[in-house]
């Protein structure tokens, strides 16, 4: 404690010196006062006196030194000293400065930007209490993973496990909220009470719903979020027990959840999920309705331990119902893996770019204090034979170096928010937790850090090179003649410059060709001129399937009469090609034997108007398309017309499809069952057509299952897309599009309006970024190691200015002098690019899982970097090269 | 003089403490020279360390100073004990007298503690 607080009161030591200095002299001035009267008083003459007071008191000024120091903090104080010096030289050159200090703030803003991204993406902790227990699972085969739960399933697991302290289900539904404003549509979730209990989220006004209120028959109830609640309820504390209509349907509101709560995603209702398994549908072991499942372990269970637990689970349900249930699993992630798991990858590729980045700019601001230290030679020279230590001369380069690096830092920082700016907008929706990204103090420690480390990688180069300065050599040598080990050390700066380059040119030409490669995939659909939105029909509002019907077929009717209209058509929300989700559904080949459930195949299921493949421009190959008639007049009579899927009578299916199971046959005419419910009642369907196959959920996929189209008018549902094909500009025809359907029905809600063209650079947009962002830093790599070359030549060139004079005095041509300068820099640019050819071969290999239809060694990309590093290299070695040529003889002789 | 022990390292500041708590207040002159009549004269001071001493002693909060007049109406910094100084004191008498027995020990190990 007393020794703290010596330390204190020292640093007081820095203010008031002079006082304090004076208070020092007066005391010793009394002391020597005092000691000469006692002097005088053995019978000394004054001076005698004055002489042995003297001596007893020994040296004054060494003592006044030691005095000193205890009362301040000598090393700090030569610390401030060290970076007021080094503030001054840098003040002093400041195109020097400007150019270092950008340099690191390019390098490590960079690097913030990119690590605040995997600090808010991977490395942080779910917002929810204590959230490394928190597990999602899902069902999962033999070779497939990420499939949703059956209820049924899902109430075993549960009464059968002992892993989870509370264990839910959820999943997404929309909901048209009306008589609150515009009728709007909004992402919700049905969710278990366990859910909210599991996350452990508490309500920012009233509660979540409870478990009583979880069950069939229980009235009807909601949470909203926070910005819901702001923005369409006034924020206003009455909204509780409130009543709203959802889907048609009133609900009570019980609470409201905290901004940025934002489970599954991002949804502004939550309704429990237990009155829907009222529907018998979802007592069907075999149907899986979307849901997913979330769990927290009990304390002391592992993730292990979970998984061991739910595998004997599965294994005595598959005994139980092998109908349903042969061959399916667990499977259980952690939660966060869950969220991040795509994109992990991707972002720590990033940041290792990014840090190669970082290395490139450390590199070349050490040689450029390298070049400075040979001007400052004779600096140090004078000041170490003036009795500086080489410890204090290192230390104050360092200070230096700390100085430029923190600077760095802090410029760096705004080049960071712009980075993420542009990540953040790039990214959008794809990247999850992209909205909890910031600069906070985590991030600012790291850049921090970066810069401290940084400021020692390139400062420890000049320093050490300060510290060999042989005294008398340098104070005797006249000229600027060449340091051989310090042009050997920025030598080799130079060529790991190229060669990181190389290895990021390398990774973004791939990047850049996958690209290419992705954007000339074909489809199967038309980009250009396609305008899709959605609809829903509110619950109760159309009673019948036939009703429904009808409101199509207006539509689609008032659409195509629009003037600028090419085709206008309906077809379920997710049958939109490069649309999340999908439904598939187990088929069965008439007139063929009839495999067991689990290994019939399954077909990706369509529902579609007419005109539907005109208007989304997929070719119809063989057969016809659905027509009007189409619809389920031949319902008519029979008992089933209410039961779902009872209408599908005839089928469209894609190329694929007829050529996989009719190779060379005609399939038209052929019949195909959808195996649901009773035998006798099971839809059974007609193929009229052949279509083109389409890019169902991703650009870059590959096989997947065959795809078949059912006609809308026999089986409508409630979520609906509208296709318009038009003849110009799409986004110029909205208003009159909106104003059709508003006509019909004034409280149905428009929303996720998009072009096709913007469905696909959706679609790849975690690929934009990913080029984007590395192609961004490759191009930075190469301007800072060009840099770093020209500067080492340029330097060369004027060190050796008196040599080349000489050698033109000699009769040397214009050509040599070139190939003189060229060749130096040429070569170590061919053995930076030979060493990045290596490194490239053996690190693109981690790229792998983000290339499409590109090997990780592409030879034509290496050829290409090789050739492109090169030619700039040539440049950048030419402009001192020819400065060289025209070294003037008489001035560079004279420069003595 | 040149044959007298130096002052020990670490045992000035407790000679210090001592000095004022016999004395109350001193100035630094005082107190060196008390030190070296206390020891009959066996002892110097280096007046080198004995400043820098007196002052870490202050920012320990040990000891307090003014200025003030001296017998002979000179102008003259006065140290005073604290009293966490006096605490100080106790201490760090145990642990020379414990520290002594020790050595003792060692030095008569006939009279040893076994």
């Amino acid at each position: 404690m007393r020794r703290l607080r010596g330390w204190i009161v020292r640093l007081g030591g820095f203010f008031n010196k002079e006082r304090k200095n004076r208070d020092l002299d007066d005391e010793i001035e009394s002391h020597l006062q005092m000691s000469i009267e006692d002097h005088l008083g053995l019978g000394m003459t004054p001076d005698e006196a004055r002489r042995q007071a003297m001596i007893q008191f020994g040296g004054i000024e060494s003592m006044k030194e030691f005095y000193r120091d205890q009362r301040g903090l000598p090393l700090l104080e030569t610390l401030l000293q060290d970076i007021r010096f080094g503030a001054r030289q840098l003040r002093k050159n400041p195109g020097f400065a400007a150019v270092a200090v950008l340099t690191l703030a390019l390098g490590i803003g960079a690097n913030t930007a990119i690590f605040s991204l995997v600090d808010a993406v991977l490395l942080r902790p779910l917002a929810y209490p204590d959230s490394g227990q928190l597990v999602w699972l899902c069902e999962r085969g033999p070779d497939w993973s990420g499939g949703s739960l059956s209820f049924p399933n899902f109430t075993d697991w549960k009464d059968q496990q002992s892993a989870f302290e509370k264990f839910g289900v959820y999943s997404g539904e929309n909901f048209t909220l009306t008589g609150a404003g515009e009728p709007v549509r909004l992402a919700g979730s049905p969710m278990s009470a366990e859910v909210f209990a599991a996350l452990r989220t508490q309500p920012e006004l009233g509660r979540v719903f409870r478990e009583d209120e979880d069950k069939p028959g229980a009235p009807p109830v909601a949470v909203i979020s926070h910005a819901l609640w702001q923005n369409r309820f006034g924020g206003q504390a009455g909204i509780l027990n409130k009543t709203i209509s959802l889907n048609g349907k009133p609900r009570t509101i019980l609470g409201v959840m905290p901004a940025g709560f934002e489970f599954p995603s991002k949804v502004d209702v939550w309704v429990p999920v237990g009155p829907y398994c009222a529907d018998s549908s979802w007592q069907k072991r075999d149907n899986h309705p979307g849901l997913f499942g979330l769990a927290r372990l009990k304390r002391g269970v592992t993730l292990e331990n979970a998984r061991a637990d739910l595998e004997v689970v599965a294994v005595r349900l598959e005994q139980q119902y092998p109908e349903s249930n042969k061959t399916r699993r667990v499977q259980i992630d952690r939660l966060l893996d869950n969220q991040v798991g795509n994109i992990r990858q991707a972002l720590w590729i990033l940041l290792g770019a990014v840090s190669f980045v970082l290395v490139i700019a450390c590199a070349n601001v050490a040689s450029l204090l390298l070049a400075r230290a040979a001007a400052r030679e004779k600096e140090m020279a004078v000041r170490g034979a003036l009795g500086a230590g080489r410890w204090r001369i290192t230390r104050q380069l360092l200070a230096e170096s700390g100085l430029l690096a923190l600077l760095g830092a802090i410029v760096g920082l705004l080049f960071a928010k712009g980075v993420l700016r542009v990540v953040t907008v790039v990214a959008g929706d794809n990247m999850p937790r992209v909205g909890e990204v910031r600069l906070d103090l985590g991030v600012l420690l790291f850049s921090g850090l970066v810069a401290v480390v940084t400021g020692i990688l390139f400062g420890l180069a000049p320093a050490w090179h300060a510290r060999r300065v042989d005294l008398r050599g340098a104070l005797k040598e006249t000229g600027r003649g060449t340091t051989s080990g310090r042009a050997g050390l920025r030598q080799g700066l130079v060529i790991a410059e190229v060669a990181l380059t190389f290895v990021l040119l390398v990774g973004a030409g791939l990047l850049l060709l996958s690209f290419h490669r992705l954007m000339q995939v074909n489809p199967g659909f038309e980009v250009d001129r396609v305008l899709t939105f959605h609809i829903s029909f509110p619950e109760g509002k159309y009673q019948t399937v036939e009703q429904e019907v009808l409101f199509c077929q207006a539509l689609r009717e008032k659409l195509r009469a629009l003037p600028g209209v090419r085709a206008a058509s309906l077809a379920s929300q997710n049958s939109i090609p490069l649309h999340e989700g999908g439904w598939d559904m187990r088929f069965v080949i008439e007139g063929r034997p009839e495999p067991p459930p689990h290994l019939q195949p399954s077909l990706q299921f369509h529902l579609v108007a007419p005109d539907y493949f005109q208007a989304m421009g997929i070719p119809l190959l063989q057969g016809r398309d659905f027509t009007e008639q189409d619809n389920r007049e031949h319902l008519k009579g029979t008992s089933s017309g209410n039961e779902w899927g009872a209408g599908l009578d005839s089928i469209i299916i894609d190329e694929e499809f007829a050529k996989r199971y009719w190779p060379n046959q005609n399939p038209l005419g052929q019949r195909v069952r959808i195996p649901w419910g009773e035998r006798e009642k099971q839809p059974v369907a007609t193929i009229v057509g052949v279509v083109g196959r389409v890019k169902e959920n991703r650009l870059s996929e590959r096989g997947g299952l065959v795809q078949a189209y059912f006609p809308i008018y026999q089986q409508t549902v409630g979520n609906m897309a509208v296709v318009v094909k038009t003849a110009s500009d799409p986004a110029a025809l909205l208003g009159t599009v909106r104003q059709q359907v508003s006509q019909l029905d004034p409280a149905l809600p428009i929303f996720g309006i998009s072009t096709m063209k913007e469905m696909r650079e959706h679609n790849v947009a975690p690929d934009t970024l990913n080029l984007l962002l590395l192609g961004g830093f490759a191009v930075l790599a190469l301007v800072l190691a060009i840099i770093g070359l020209y500067g080492l030549l340029s330097f060369t060139v004027t060190q050796r200015e008196r040599e080349i004079g000489v050698r033109v005095a000699l009769g040397a041509q214009r050509f040599a002098v070139l190939n003189l300068v060229v060749g130096q820099g040429m070569r170590l640019a061919l053995i930076g690019a030979f060493i990045g050819l290596l490194g490239s071969l053996a690190l693109t290999r981690i790229l792998t899982s983000v290339l499409f239809k590109v090997a990780p060694t592409d030879p034509l990309t290496i050829v290409t970097v090789t050739l492109t590093l090169c030619v700039v290299a040539l440049m950048a070695c030419y402009i001192p090269a020819r400065r060289a040529t025209k070294v003037n003889l008489m001035v560079a002789l004279r420069v003595e | 003089m040149n044959d007298k022990a130096e002052v020990w390292q670490g045992t000035l500041a407790l000679m210090v403490l001592k000095t004022l708590e016999r004395a109350g207040s001193l100035h630094g002159y005082g107190i060196a020279r008390q030190i070296e009549r206390t020891s009959a004269d066996l002892l110097s001071v280096n007046y080198g360390t004995l400043y820098p001493a007196l002052l870490k002693l202050e920012q320990e909060g040990y000891l307090t100073s003014e200025w003030g007049l001296s017998e002979r109406n000179r102008k003259a910094k006065y140290y005073q004990l604290t009293r966490a100084g006096r605490k100080q004191i106790q201490k760090q008498t145990q642990e020379w007298e414990q520290m002594t027995a020790i050595l003792a020990s060692f030095l008569n190990p006939k009279e040893g503690l076994a």
